[in-house]
């Protein structure tokens, strides 16, 4: 592993405090690793003209001022981007959930964190490349959010949305996307880091009301280890983060039946995300967010193919 | 029923069981706290697979309990006891605990293996053994009753018992002659007064508690070995009236035989087996508790000292001689080998009187043979004498001694009828040494028998030979005569003749001289009677021995092989050949010698000239020439005259002369005179002179009699009583053990499965009853419970991996 993809490694972004720090870093590392940028942007707004040289596309020739002056002039455009992302990123009480034991120093990134991280990323990528990122955190309502912009500071703002304070509340989707969608820019892409835990029908009837939208909707299924494999041993006494239950069990005896619950779960969530035109894509905690983010951009590059 | 060899480890143990459980509340509080976010689906899966995870965990739970509580139990040393009866017929089993106490008992054995401690002999595993039984039964459930008695205890009386196992009346009636035991009586006089009420068990019938299991240790920690033969047939016949035939009543019953189980008792003992197999018609439960093992003594097992092989005094008797004082008296002791190695340089230990004298050595035993070897024994005083041989200790020690008693007296007196002076009765009789006798008798028969018997004062015989006329058999008390000679008698008339027929009949000895007066018509018709009667054959008459021209050198007598005249036998013996027979009784042709006719002389011609024939308890001896030189010259200068005639004298009057001993274990009693005698009589009970006191009472044929009924001990018993003129008269009984029982051969496992096909019992060695036991009183269970446990253990872990409790590598879904 090179140097740059080890400063990766969920543990090495779990030390970086500041999520604008932890966003950079990933996408340094990610972009030492990319040619060419996925985004194409077009512009509208008219910048200046330049003399024609060879190779230029003939269809950014003014032709009207070859009429008028009989030199080739080619028209050069203020740059604008066609992308418009909007990262929207479940903030409620389950995504707090942080795999192994506490105290220890390879522990991973709460579902949060990483979701976090992960938005913070695109975000990065989405501004470096000229295009639009707004970010929206969310629980039941929305907390808090930025719009969309294609200015540099405009990362600060995201992560200042990312790292606010949350109030640890359930999760109910239909009515933060209600809320949303006529904020929201049209026809954009919007991305949704979650993991789906909460009302979890809302969550894809919102899907379909953003797709009704022209959105191009992406949803990160963040999820940790544990929660995956659930590998617990010995007695233990399960609280749960949103839900006011608990479970004191032998978590062994409890496994198949759990597995199987999930694997349910899982199969509906993609099920119902494909239902609904998006793309779904299952992120464990334990995975490099880098890995991610390429994961997911080459994912996207070949989609546009 | 199950019992348990460590009860009190059982009681302690079992709450161990509850371990299981309390580990698992204290995990329950124990558990780790996790802040969940998937909680739906940890929710749906205990939704789904609550009861089924409760169920296991119960389970396992359980398993663990009986886990746990299996192993406790395995180490109590659980057993299936035989007595289902406990369980199904009110919980009632009676035991009667039959221990061998006989002295086979006492053979020195390896080292220790019962009970954890040494058991140096074969009774020492017994006494172990009911410990243990007596114990393991304390553990039981159900009320058990137990009964305790000794072999040698149950042999002497036979008083019915009760359903208790009590004599059903107040015991035996009492003859009097019930042993009163005075103080400082021996350990065995001390048992007899032990014993219980019933006289026989030496533990009644009653319910098993500690109490009485402290009761039986303490009481057969002081049982030792008897010295009786006692084998199990008495024994059996009283399980029999105990146990058999419903006077137990329809509660279990359980007979167990601790014995060792030897040949000489069991081989073709066909009551013994008869019994077992009505007790076990009866319901009886039968355990034969086998105490010789297989480890008999090695070299030094039994100490430093202690030989392997297993000799033992088989014979002690006088075997010639007269008894009289200043006179040798040889005396004979044979030494079994009841081993299959030889032995040699045997040193014998000889006690005159209770005072040691030179001792003897045998060169060798040979193995499963015998020797013998002679003591002359020279007495002082008149009286009573003993003679005591020891053997070195031995793997048996109980047959390495013996005793015999030697009634001396100043001079014997022997009868001589004179035939003569039947014919001549003015004739006056008189005894040899008198001049009047050698008068009268010079040149007769009676004289030169009187001159062989008692040669004079520079020859002491110890012999008085009183020549008297055949009516003297009528006027005598002939039980005062050693023997009786009748010296070519010409007839007796039916007085004298019958007296001395009972005389001879009650085991005094008759030897016959024939000669010119002898008729053999009268001697056929009245003393021999066709076999009935006294004299040995029926005689054809009198004939001369005629020359024998082929062999004009060759001897007229003929030895025979007998012990009489086994002084004369030999190629080299000169003075037999020196005898010439001119004339003779001839024996009737043709005639079928008569069982127990035995030569000891013949002549050349192959005609008997000494023949004997047993007659009742005594013998008859027939000389058929005369005593005097008249038809020969024996008496003549011939030195093997005087020998054989007073071997002859010996030899007739053997069974007189034979020691009154009776064995170990039955009554010594004496005879007393009424009017004469006192009725007060003291034993004097070796070996350390205990005085027992009798009042002798009338028996049933009117004798006065007086008893001592348990002869618990070897050794010389004296008789003590004073006469109503105030003398003291004094007798003294040998009392020796059975030599039989000395032979240890054991009757073997199969030949007691063959002797007892068809009849249910069960064998066991005296080593299953060893610590820990294998089945002690039942089937030890600790085999299959440990198997079981097994079973439970493997069960517990494959439940375990079912319910998920067993660490697994950690699996990636998704």
């Amino acid at each position: 592993m090179p140097a740059s993809r080890r400063s990766l490694h969920p543990e090495a972004i779990a030390r970086i405090a500041r999520l604008e720090l932890r966003a950079r870093a990933v996408v340094e590392g990610v972009l030492t690793g990319l040619h060419k940028s996925p985004y194409k942007g077009q512009s509208v707004e008219f910048l200046q003209h330049r003399e024609y040289v060879r190779g230029d596309d003939l269809r950014r020739v003014d032709w009207k001022v070859w009429g008028r002056q009989d030199r080739l002039y080619v028209k050069e455009f203020e740059e604008e981007t066609n992308l418009r992302l909007s990262l929207l990123v479940d903030g409620s009480s389950s995504m707090d959930y942080r795999g192994g034991r506490a105290g220890d120093p390879a522990r991973r990134l709460s579902k949060y964190d990483y979701a976090a991280t992960l938005a913070a990323s695109l975000a990065w990528l989405a501004l470096s490349h000229g295009d639009a990122a707004g970010c929206v955190l969310f629980d039941e309502l929305v907390r808090t959010s930025v719009p969309a912009r294609t200015r540099r500071s405009q990362l600060t703002g995201i992560c200042d949305v990312l790292e606010a304070p949350r109030q640890g509340h359930k999760t109910a989707f239909l009515p933060v996307i209600r809320s949303l969608s006529e904020t929201l820019p049209p026809r954009g892409m919007v991305v949704i880091l979650s993991d789906l835990l909460g009302d979890r029908d809302g969550m894809f009837r919102g899907l379909q009301v953003l797709r009704r939208r022209g959105h191009d909707i992406v949803l990160l299924h963040v999820m940790d280890d544990d929660e995956l494999d659930f590998p617990f041993d010995g007695p233990t006494r399960f609280e749960g983060l949103e839900l006011p239950d608990h479970v004191t069990c032998n978590p062994r005896g409890l496994r198949e039946g759990y597995l199987e619950a999930l694997g349910e779960f899982l199969g509906d969530a993609r099920r119902r995300a494909a239902a609904a035109a998006t793309d779904y894509s299952l992120i464990r905690t334990s995975e490099a967010v880098d890995v991610a983010l390429v994961r997911f951009l080459s994912r996207r590059a070949s989609m546009a193919l | 029923m199950p019992s348990f060899d460590f009860t009190t480890l059982l009681w302690w143990g079992l709450p161990l069981a509850a371990a299981p459980v309390i580990i698992h509340l204290i995990n329950l509080l124990r558990h780790r706290r996790v802040e969940w976010a998937a909680m739906e689906f940890l929710l749906a899966s205990q939704r789904k697979y609550r009861t089924r995870v409760l169920l296991k965990q119960l389970l396992l739970l359980a398993l663990r309990v009986a886990a746990v509580a299996g192993i406790v139990l395995a180490l109590a040393q659980p057993r299936w006891t035989a007595a289902l009866g406990a369980w199904l017929g009110g919980g009632r089993t009676v035991h009667l605990v039959l221990l061998d106490d006989s002295y086979s008992m006492g053979e020195v054995v390896g080292a220790g293996d019962v009970g954890g401690d040494a058991a140096r002999t074969c009774f020492d595993r017994g006494r172990r053994v009911v410990e243990r039984i007596v114990a393991e039964l304390a553990g039981r459930r159900g009320r058990q009753e137990v009964a305790l008695g000794r072999f040698s205890r149950l042999v002497d009386r036979s008083a019915p018992l009760s359903e208790t196992g009590m004599p059903s009346g107040n015991g035996p009636p009492s003859t009097g002659a019930e042993p009163a035991v005075a103080a400082g009586v021996t350990e065995q006089a001390s048992a007899t007064a032990d014993m219980t009420a019933d006289g026989r068990l030496d533990l009644p019938r009653q319910p098993v508690s500690p109490a009485v299991v402290q009761r039986i240790r303490e009481r057969i920690a002081r049982f030792t070995p008897s010295a009786t033969a006692a084998g199990p047939t008495t024994a059996l016949g009283f399980a029999a009236s105990m146990l058999g035939g419903g006077a137990a009543g329809g509660e279990p019953r359980v007979l167990w035989l601790v014995s060792d189980f030897r040949a000489t008792n069991w081989r073709g003992n066909e009551e013994a087996v008869a019994t077992l197999a009505a007790l076990a018609a009866a319901g009886v439960e039968l355990r034969l508790v086998d105490c010789a093992g297989d480890d008999a003594a090695e070299p030094g097992a039994g100490g430093a000292g202690v030989s392997p092989a297993n000799l033992s005094v088989e014979r002690l008797e006088v075997v010639g001689g007269v008894p009289a004082t200043g006179v040798l008296v040889p005396l004979e002791i044979t030494v079994a080998n009841r081993s299959d190695r030889p032995v040699r340089d045997v040193a014998i230990d000889v006690r005159e009187d209770g005072v040691p004298r030179p001792g003897l050595r045998l060169p060798e035993v040979p193995a499963g043979g015998t020797a013998a070897q002679r003591l002359e024994v020279r007495f002082a005083k008149p009286g009573p004498h003993t003679v005591d041989v020891r053997l070195p200790p031995d793997r048996l020690p109980g047959d390495d001694l013996r005793t015999t008693v030697v009634d001396v007296v100043d001079r014997v007196d022997v009868l001589v009828v004179d035939g003569r002076l039947a014919a001549a009765p003015g004739a006056a009789p008189t005894a040899p040494g008198a001049p009047g006798a050698r008068a009268s008798g010079r040149a007769g028969d009676a004289f030169y028998l009187a001159a062989a018997l008692a040669p004079g004062a520079g020859a002491p015989t110890g012999l008085r030979p009183r020549i008297e006329p055949p009516a003297a058999l009528a006027s005598l008390d002939l039980s005062s005569f050693d023997c009786v000679w009748l010296l070519d008698v010409e007839r007796l008339d039916n007085a004298e003749r019958d007296a001395l027929e009972a005389y001879v009949r009650g085991g005094g000895g008759a030897v016959f001289f024939t000669g010119p007066r002898t008729r053999a018509e009268w001697v056929n018709d009245v003393l021999y009677r066709g076999g009935e009667g006294l004299f040995p054959l029926p005689l054809a008459g009198a004939v001369d021995l005629l020359a024998d021209p082929a062999a004009p050198d060759a001897p007229d007598v003929v030895v025979e092989e007998h012990p009489v005249v086994a002084v004369l036998a030999g190629q080299r013996n000169p003075f037999v050949g020196a005898v010439r027979v001119e004339r003779y009784m001839a024996a009737q042709r043709g005639h079928q010698p008569d069982t127990g006719l035995r030569r000891l002389l013949s002549l050349r011609n192959g005609a008997p000239l000494v023949v004997e024939r047993p007659c009742g308890a005594g013998v008859v001896v027939a000389v058929l020439t005369t005593a005097a030189p008249e038809w020969n010259s024996w008496a003549r200068g011939n030195p093997s005259w005087v020998v054989v005639m007073l071997e002859l004298e010996s030899h007739v009057a053997r069974a007189r002369r034979a020691a009154g001993g009776v064995e170990v274990g039955a009554p010594v009693a004496v005879e007393l005179e009424p009017g004469v005698d006192g009725v007060e009589v003291d034993f004097l009970v070796p070996p350390d002179g205990a005085i027992v006191h009798q009042t002798a009472a009338p028996a049933t044929d009117g004798r006065l009699v007086a008893r001592l009924e348990r002869t618990d001990v070897p050794g010389a018993y004296g008789i003590r009583w004073k006469r109503v003129d105030g003398s003291e008269r004094e007798r003294i009984v040998a009392v020796n053990v059975d030599p039989d029982e000395g032979r240890l051969e054991r009757v073997g496992r199969e030949r007691i499965d063959t002797a007892l096909a068809g009849i249910p019992f069960r064998y066991e060695p005296a080593a299953a009853f060893q610590g820990g036991a294998e089945s002690l009183a039942g089937v030890s269970l600790v085999a299959p419970l440990l198997q079981a446990l097994a079973v439970l253990m493997l069960l517990e872990q494959l439940l375990a991996w079912s319910a998920s409790y067993h660490p697994t590598a950690r699996r990636r879904t998704a």
